[in-house]
């Protein structure tokens, strides 16, 4: 059986994500789910075999701290660093449309490994453009929750207090939307070629342009404007 | 066991500040200096350093005019502590007797208790990294003795005692003072958050003393405890859950059809 599809080196590809996209993504992916871990010690009040992996509790709390400073860094330098392509990303999701309801309509059986036929996407489909919008939301809700509950004493108490639902509520959106994005950028058959995307930049054409039609159309296809 | 605890009678109290010294004393607390306010409070609030204060409080009522109150305010020994049920360490418990306890041991200082509570009185030691407050002198109470403010307090305004007693006492006490120029003197912790572990006989409304006169926990951290920590929670394993099923289906159904599951072709 075989877990990610297998990389093809020897047929067309085409550039998917940048290396700033993909160095911050991963960034945040392992700060993120170092954050999580961590974090979870609490959650599930005292679950002490996952504070252990981290040293304890003192020890979870450091590491959630740390990955928590970096991830905001990573954040950051993605947001200013790509500025353009976070723009064109934005751009993006606001395409938001007829298409993209149908995806999602259909998309419970494509999950589960049905033929469907999809219309065209953009250059996210209608999944992608929901986890684009819940996913950086809840983060951001993350950090700005996350610093308040580091150092509560220099905030009004009312906001510390209304902190704590807004972390776990957003951990949990942005966690559950996290296990169904990573399994569906790796090891569903589908669209597990975008890990390829993420990781080395390229997709295959083929799978570009039956995934994504109108991204690739309007990129590299007839439409490209002249690049 | 019978609940254990102090009765503190606001009316004999002359804010010698004893209390708060021979807390201080026992529990081995540094001296915490905070500048001149221009009232004889010597802390604004009780710290990481300081679990008892006397609060002295001016104030004006429209009718009887001014007044000063004096007040010793510390942990209340809730009997369903909110510090308590927001810690995710357990590093909190009650005895049997009354007390809440908080064990600095566990706790890790994440200060969810301090904004839980109706009086934010845990407070963070910042040396530490930990939490810390009135004790109600477990230490002392297990031992056979009394806890040490209400062992020092020189006119009797602290007792220490069986609540039910205390209780009794505390209700002829508001008697006597509503019939000798007190109208409006009334008990403190006998109903407030369904009975404190700690007893006060007020001269006034507990307005004029800084106590809530309804104290809650607050909406927030209900909402979060209640609702949020138990429930919310399940939406992580339904989606792994579901992760996990079409993991098995796509490779049955590719399977199936006979073509590999190499990436998408439908
Ligand atoms: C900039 C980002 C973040 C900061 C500054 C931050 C900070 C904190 C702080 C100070 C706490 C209190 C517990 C302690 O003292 O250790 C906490 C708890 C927690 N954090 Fe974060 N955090 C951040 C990001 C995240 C992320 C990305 C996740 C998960 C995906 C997460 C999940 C949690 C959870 C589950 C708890 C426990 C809450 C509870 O006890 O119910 N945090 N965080
Ligand atoms: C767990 C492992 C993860 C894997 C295997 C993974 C994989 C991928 C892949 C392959 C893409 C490109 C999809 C495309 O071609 O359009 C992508 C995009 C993205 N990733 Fe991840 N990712 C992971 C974790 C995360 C985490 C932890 C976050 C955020 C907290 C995140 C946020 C995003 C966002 C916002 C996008 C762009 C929108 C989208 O395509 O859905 N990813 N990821
Ligand atoms: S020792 Fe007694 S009289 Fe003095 S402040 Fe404390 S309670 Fe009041």
């Amino acid at each position: 059986m075989q877990w990610i599809p297998e990389y093809k080196g020897d047929v067309p590809r085409v550039e998917r994500f940048n290396f700033l996209s993909r160095f911050t993504h991963w960034g945040h992916t392992v700060t993120f789910l170092l954050c999580l871990f961590t974090g979870l010690a609490l959650f599930l009040d005292s679950a002490d075999w996952l504070a252990a992996i981290f040293g304890g509790f003192h020890g979870a709390g450091l590491v959630h701290r740390i990955a928590a400073v970096a991830m905001t860094i990573v954040v950051v330098i993605f947001v200013i660093g790509n500025f353009k392509v976070v723009i064109a990303w934005i751009k993006d999701i606001l395409r938001f449309g007829k298409n993209d309801i149908i995806f999602i309509m259909l998309f419970p059986l494509e999950f589960l490994g049905f033929k469907v036929k999809v219309p065209p996407q953009t250059k996210f489909n209608g999944g992608e453009k929901g986890n684009s919008m819940i996913t950086p939301t809840a983060v951001i809700f993350l950090i700005l929750s996350g610093y308040i509950m580091w150092v509560p004493s220099i905030f009004p108490a009312g906001l510390v207090r209304l902190a704590y639902p807004i972390h776990d509520i957003s951990m949990v959106l942005a966690t559950m939307m996290v296990c169904m994005h990573g399994y569906l950028g790796s090891f569903h058959p589908g669209s597990g070629e975008s890990f390829w995307g993420m990781w080395k930049g390229t997709v295959r054409e083929d799978w570009a342009e039956h995934h994504h039609k109108t991204w690739y159309d309007e990129t590299y296809g007839d439409k490209a404007s002249g690049e | 066991m019978a609940k254990m605890t102090n009765l503190y009678d606001v009316s004999k109290c002359t804010a010698c500040r004893g209390c708060q010294v021979a807390c201080k004393d026992w529990n081995q607390l540094p001296a915490v200096i905070e500048p001149f306010k221009g009232n004889y409070q010597t802390h604004e609030d009780t710290n990481g350093d300081t679990f008892t204060i006397v609060k002295f409080i001016e104030g004006e009522d429209p009718v009887d005019g001014v007044y000063w109150n004096f007040i010793k305010y510390q942990c209340m020994h809730c009997s369903d502590p909110a510090c308590m049920s927001v810690c995710p360490q357990g590093a909190y418990s009650k005895t049997s007797w009354g007390a809440t306890y908080h064990d600095p041991e566990k706790c890790i200082g994440c200060q969810y208790c301090t904004y839980a509570c109706p009086f934010e009185i845990p407070k963070y030691r910042a040396r530490e990294d930990k939490i810390t407050k009135c004790t109600l002198c477990v230490d002392r109470v297990e031992e056979g003795l009394t806890p040490a403010c209400a062992r020092t307090c020189p006119t009797g305004a602290l007792k220490f005692g069986e609540r039910d007693e205390l209780l009794q006492i505390a209700e002829e006490r508001a008697k006597f003072l509503r019939a000798n120029g007190f109208p409006r003197a009334t008990i403190y912790g006998k109903v407030e958050l369904g009975g404190l572990n700690k007893l006060y006989v007020l001269t006034d409304t507990p307005d004029k003393f800084d106590l809530p006169l309804d104290p809650k926990v607050p909406g927030q951290i209900t909402f979060w405890q209640n609702w949020v920590q138990p429930y919310f929670g399940w939406l992580i394993p339904i989606a792994l859950g579901g992760s996990a099923i079409s993991f098995v289906t796509t490779r049955i159904l590719a399977n199936k059809n006979g073509d590999h599951t190499e990436g998408g072709h439908e």
